[in-house]
């Protein structure tokens, strides 16, 4: 029988997906039985819709910099060599 | 709809890309860095990542005239960040190091009795929609202290996957693991982050 640890161990295959028809129907009878891991299951997913939100609003603005001056730099350069070719 | 808007948008920019227009480059640069870094980390330590990235950034204004689109240009990028990535640990001979073995975070693990039952059973329930709980600062800048302490391999993989929103086999060829060997990193990831939401929202401290 399925533990409360044992799903603590697989619950992220579960929220994706990834677990096979015999352990997805063990998660769902147990979490018809038990309230803390419907708690737990329910936390975990929305720790990773934070996890989206959080990450996709993340910029370095300083890097971003550096690389649009270099980027600027060899624009440049091939576009002088490119007039020097004709 | 959406999708269909989003390819075009794509497809414009691609061709922004191999016309050499600087607007275009600024605004590709914006958008894909965060996830070429993601990349680099996985590899190499931060002054040598944003160096890679740097020079992939260089390499692709001459590369981008043999994108054919077979992929997105996302998953283009990525690859090519990978695999200038790779070179650079080569050259160092160096290989990355990951723990791929027990898949419960010590912390949690120790809220189980011996009976594999909840001793700490999780004593609030999220409910506030991610989207309104981002517009705490507080609760921002504990997740980005949380993420930073994550091991790279970890970061990366939780990175490409939630946050860029790869699909499982892109992220283990970019990375350069197995299937399993993703969903641990994945789910030990997760965990932490589990963990330090868990003690915000009970006592608002980080």
């Amino acid at each position: 029988m399925l533990m409360c640890r044992d799903l603590a161990r697989i619950a992220s295959d579960y929220i994706d997906g990834e677990l096979g028809p015999m352990d997805t129907v063990s998660v769902k009878m147990h979490l018809l039985m038990c309230g803390h891991c419907r708690t737990f299951i329910g936390n975990l997913r929305h720790s990773v819709d934070l996890m989206k939100a959080h990450s996709s609003q993340h910029v370095d603005e300083e890097l971003v910099r550096r690389i649009d001056e270099r980027v600027t730099e060899s624009l440049n350069a091939r576009n002088s060599d490119n007039g020097k070719s004709y | 709809m959406e999708t269909a808007t989003h390819q075009s948008d794509e497809e414009l920019l691609i061709q922004g890309l191999k016309s050499g227009n600087e607007a275009d480059f600024r605004k590709a640069v914006r958008v894909y860095t965060p996830g070429m870094m993601a990349v680099a980390r996985y590899y190499l330590d931060n002054s040598t990542a944003e160096e890679a990235v740097q020079d992939c950034w260089v390499t692709v204004i001459d590369a981008i005239q043999n994108f054919e689109g077979r992929s997105g240009l996302k998953t283009w990028l990525h690859r090519i960040v990978a695999n200038r990535s790779k070179n650079h640990l080569r050259k160092a001979k160096r290989e990355v190091s990951a723990d791929f073995s027990e898949t419960l975070d010590p912390e949690l693990a120790n809220r189980f009795r011996p009976n594999g039952r909840w001793a700490t059973p999780p004593s609030l329930r999220f409910d506030e929609d991610a989207e309104s709980l981002m517009e705490n600062g507080a609760l921002s800048d504990c997740l980005d202290q949380h993420l930073a302490t994550l091991p790279e391999t970890q970061r990366s993989a939780l990175m490409l996957y939630e946050a860029h929103q790869h699909k499982s086999n892109d992220v283990c060829n970019i990375l350069d693991v197995s299937a399993s060997n993703l969903r641990v990193l994945l789910h030990r990831a997760r965990q932490k982050i589990f963990i330090m939401v868990e003690k915000f929202q009970e006592t608002g401290e980080c």
